[in-house]
Order: structure tokens, then C-alpha cells, then sequence
């Protein structure tokens, strides 16, 4: 695990999936009791109460449910001010259940529009992403 | 039996005046003294006399902190209500519920921020409750957050951008004729806010609020000791506050997307109320975003997605001549921002008939909670005739 400090203002039941990221494997939570995709990762499964869950590698293949493109430069992701503007993605992966995961847009835009197929690519940890290591979204 | 529709009601409200942020003279604690000792004077109550305390948010100026500025004799109720400015009708509800259970006589709802004296606001309302996921890839709360809900309603659902700069629009206009408004200098017409920079796509300068340094207060009391003070009472009809199946901490995962969370709120509001969507006279809807704004609109049913474009149109949502009025004062984007508390105070103000754009015989006064929060609240405010 490299040195990041841990942002905590979550459910806090996620850290396999950066510890996934960090190793190159984009996986997501599933529960074990009755396979329901559980994103963002809990403790308990809400729909069968097993407690126990198991972190799946997904193709990081999905559709844009939605997107905003930030041309502000906001306090909180400042190391991210010299690319205002950037787009960032909330991509749903169908055979995760349909889990949205967010991402930063890479490469070109012009085809950005819901519905849109994206892939995605693993980041390693920097400044930008906080030192955590993250996914990139492009558009297919 | 319904032993909370119209126990209580709003007998003082008081505020500061809106300062940019982070040029209060005051800190936080004494505009929050500030705020409650107007809204006492305004009620014709003894601030010594306030037993209980309840505010929303992050908000650090309790009871605890108060109750020595005020001369408290006993204090004997105090709370923060979940989770943001979601819990601003809550922080009504709970009032009443604890006036109406017997907890307190005299509680106070109210919301104080200086940045002078506190972190960086937009710190502080975000309250350090942002998840990874958003963080580390560059979303840092919520103007982005709603961004990207409101980039689906429209691209989506279908709602008109149109009704985002309507939204906008009929608050500066309000903004206008509220001396006391912060905003009240800006004109907005469709040129101006089309050629506003982007801040987030698709919101432009103008659908976001403000922050600003300011306070204010609302006093709450039992109907029966509300009939003896000095001005009209505001009868708190219905204040849920709650989150449906789906919703809560969902990290963007809400099964309701596009939605301001006010669904399930709205129905126990009319439920509990005994009214509806076509009753309400005037409403002030919490707009940290014109985007969510819509959207809480949409959730209480007063239109629906395909019918947005003609229902959340200016001329229909301004004081004279619309037929849904809302943000009577100019709301968070044209009045002042102290995370949406100055709402309360304008939907009691239209109840007694003192609103700077007072809607003719206003009996039904909504306040909505803000927006896509991870609980929300909503409430029904009536004149002694909706009883
Ligand atoms: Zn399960």
C-alpha cells in the first residue's frame, strides 16, 4: 500500500477496491449470500443480511449515466486547478449490477454523451487523485 | 388523530443582516445571539426564556455555547438534526416534536456561519462527510455533485435547461424588491445569464448560491401559547424529514437518480397535511443549485418532468402574477446563503403578510430542505385558517 492519507468521509467499507486499483485489478463488491453488486462497498448486505462480502474483478467496461465538465477550480481538489476545464464521469457497469463508478474523463470528448460506451484505465496513485491510485474513463 | 399537524407554530423569526463572506463584524456565536434575540423581541418572548436549541448541518453554536449570552434558566432540549441542509425542516419537525412531547416550551431553530471565526464555509457545510470516490477524482462537493444529477434530468429525463435559468431569474427578480437582499443590485435577464460562466456543466455562475456570513432565527412555541403572543402565527401543519429505499450515503448509486430524495417526504407532507401540490400558496424552495432546485419541485408533484418546461417558467414562478411563486425574498442565490435557513424565515413572513413581495392571502407556505442531501426534510407552514 503506498502512502496516502486516508480520506474518510465514506462508509469506510472500500479500501479493497483502491488496494485493487493499486494493484491493477478493477474489482467491485458482491455479496457472498445473495451475489446482489453492494457499490458503494458496506459491511452488511441490506437485502439478505450476510456480512460477508467478496471483492470480484470487473471489466472495466461501462455506459455514461452521467457527466459534469468543472471549469471552477474548487478548494477541496485544488491539485486538479491546471486542468479546469475536465470532465468527470459516472460510468454504470452492467454486468456489475449496474454499479456507478466515478472517473475522470481522458482523451477526447466529443463524443461524450449519456448512454455512451466508456473503458476504463487504472492510474497509479499522485498528487491529483490525492495519492490514491484511481480509473480513468475514455470514450469507446 | 394527528397530534402534530398544527401544535405548534412560528411566533418570532429573526436574522442578521447578509455580509460577504468572511467580513462579518461578529463571529459566528454572536450573530447566532444575534439572530435568536431578534426573533425573541420579535415574538414578544424573554431570550432567557428559550428552553430548547435545535439546528441542522454543522452548525457549532449550541445550546450549551448560547445559554450564558442568553441568561438561559434551564435548558431542557437541544439537537442537531441529519445530515446537511437536508435538515432544515427537520430541525422543525424535531422542534415541534419536542414542544408537542413536552421536552421544552420555547425552541429556537437556527443557523449561524462566519467564515471569519469558522473554516472555510464550503469546508464546513461539506462537513467532511465526501467519500473517496468523489475526492480523488477532482469532485470536490456539491456543485459538482448536483452537476452531474442535473446533467442527466436534462439530458435524460428531459426537463428544459430553461427551467434552471428560470429558477435563477425569478429569484434576482424577488432579489430586487428585498431591501434586505443581498443579490438585490444584480439584473438577470436570459443575456446575462446565458453569457455567465460555466461553473460545473451544466450550471453557470448563476444557478449556484452564494455563501455569505449572516444568521437566522425562527422561535417555536404550542398553537395554545402561540394565540397570546404579538404576531400572526405560522401553525407548522407537517415537517418530515426521512430518505427513501435507495437513498441515503449511496455515493451516486441512488436508485432515483435524477431526484432531489423528496419523495417519500413529500407524500407524508401531503398525507399529514391534508393538502396538496395544488393547494400551496407560495413556496420557497432550498436551490443550492437551480438544477436541484427543479428537481424538489418535481419530487413534491407540483409538475413532472415532461410538464417542468411550462410549469417552471419565470413569469409563472414570480410575485404578481405567477401561480407558484417561490423564493419570495430572492432565496439562497439572490437573498443570501446561510445554508438555506433564511427560507424558514420568508415562508413565516408570507404567512403574516410581511414578505417584500407579499403573495395576496397567503394561507399555505412551503419551505423545502436542500436538496439531493442524504436526508431531506420538507414542511407545511399554514395560517390559523388551514387548520
Ligand atoms: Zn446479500
Amino acid at each position: 500500500m503506498a502512502q496516502r492519507e486516508r480520506i474518510v468521509g465514506g462508509i469506510g467499507a472500500d479500501e479493497e477496491y483502491w488496494n485493487g486499483l493499486e494493484r491493477g485489478v478493477f474489482q467491485l463488491p458482491r455479496c457472498t449470500g445473495c451475489k446482489k453488486w453492494m457499490w458503494p462497498a458496506h459491511f452488511r448486505c441490506g437485502a439478505c443480511g450476510t456480512w460477508d462480502l467478496a471483492w470480484e474483478e470487473v471489466k472495466p467496461e461501462g455506459v455514461v449515466y452521467s457527466w459534469t465538465r468543472t471549469w471552477y477550480p474548487f478548494d477541496r481538489t485544488r491539485e486538479r486547478s491546471e486542468d479546469v476545464p475536465y470532465v468527470v464521469v459516472l460510468a454504470e457497469i452492467p454486468h456489475a449490477g449496474g454499479a456507478r463508478v466515478m472517473g475522470v474523463l481522458s482523451g477526447p470528448e466529443d463524443k461524450l454523451k449519456i448512454g455512451a460506451a466508456v473503458r476504463g484505465r487504472i492510474l497509479a496513485p499522485s498528487p491529483k487523485s490525492k495519492g490514491y491510485p484511481s480509473i480513468t474513463w475514455e470514450l469507446a | 388523530m394527528n397530534v402534530f399537524r398544527g401544535a405548534t407554530a412560528i411566533v418570532g423569526i429573526g436574522q442578521t443582516p447578509y455580509y460577504k463572506r468572511g467580513t462579518s463584524p461578529d463571529p459566528e456565536l454572536k450573530l447566532a445571539l444575534r439572530a435568536i434575540v431578534a426573533a425573541c423581541a420579535d415574538a414578544g418572548i424573554a431570550p432567557q426564556d428559550v428552553d430548547g436549541f435545535v439546528s441542522y448541518g454543522s452548525e457549532r453554536n449550541d445550546g450549551q455555547k448560547l445559554m450564558w449570552g442568553l441568561g438561559t434558566k434551564e435548558l431542557k432540549f437541544g439537537a442537531l438534526v441529519w445530515t446537511h441542509g437536508g435538515g432544515i425542516p427537520g430541525a422543525l419537525g424535531l422542534a415541534a416534536s419536542a414542544i408537542i412531547a413536552g421536552h421544552a416550551e420555547i425552541v429556537v431553530v437556527y443557523r449561524a456561519m462566519a467564515e471569519g471565526s469558522n473554516e472555510r464555509l464550503r469546508v464546513a457545510v461539506a462537513q467532511n462527510d465526501t467519500a473517496a470516490q468523489y475526492l480523488v477524482n477532482g469532485m470536490d462537493g456539491p456543485a459538482q455533485i448536483c452537476a452531474m444529477r442535473s446533467q442527466r434530468m436534462i439530458e435524460y429525463d428531459g426537463v428544459p435547461r430553461s427551467c434552471l435559468r428560470d429558477m435563477a431569474k425569478a429569484a434576482y427578480f424577488h432579489a430586487k424588491r428585498n431591501p434586505n437582499a443581498y443579490g438585490r443590485t444584480v439584473d438577470l435577464d436570459d443575456q446575462t445569464y446565458e453569457a455567465s460562466r460555466y461553473i460545473s456543466e451544466p450550471y453557470r455562475l448563476f444557478d449556484c448560491s452564494r455563501e455569505n456570513d449572516a444568521s437566522a432565527a425562527v422561535i417555536l412555541v404550542s398553537a395554545e401559547r402561540a394565540k397570546d403572543l404579538a404576531k400572526k402565527p405560522a401553525y407548522v401543519l407537517s415537517a418530515p424529514i426521512g430518505a427513501p429505499h435507495g437513498w441515503g450515503a449511496a455515493e451516486e448509486n441512488m436508485i432515483d437518480y435524477t431526484s432531489g430524495g423528496f419523495k417519500s417526504v413529500a407524500k407524508r407532507l401531503w398525507a399529514q397535511s391534508g393538502y396538496g401540490p395544488k393547494d400551496v400558496d407560495v413556496a420557497q424552495i432550498y436551490e443550492n443549485m437551480t438544477g436541484m432546485g427543479v428537481a424538489a419541485i418535481i419530487d413534491h408533484g407540483f409538475c413532472t418532468p415532461e410538464t417542468a418546461g411550462d410549469f417552471i417558467r419565470y413569469e409563472n414562478l414570480i410575485v404578481p402574477g405567477g401561480t407558484f411563486p417561490v423564493n419570495t425574498s430572492g432565496g439562497n442565490l439572490a437573498d443570501g446563503f446561510i445554508h438555506g435557513m433564511g427560507l424558514v424565515n420568508e415562508a413565516v413572513r408570507q404567512i403574516r403578510g410581511e414578505s417584500p413581495n407579499q403573495v395576496a392571502d397567503a394561507q399555505l407556505s412551503l419551505v423545502t430542505g436542500g436538496p439531493g442531501d442524504m436526508v431531506v426534510s420538507t414542511a407545511l407552514l399554514g395560517s390559523a385558517a388551514t387548520l
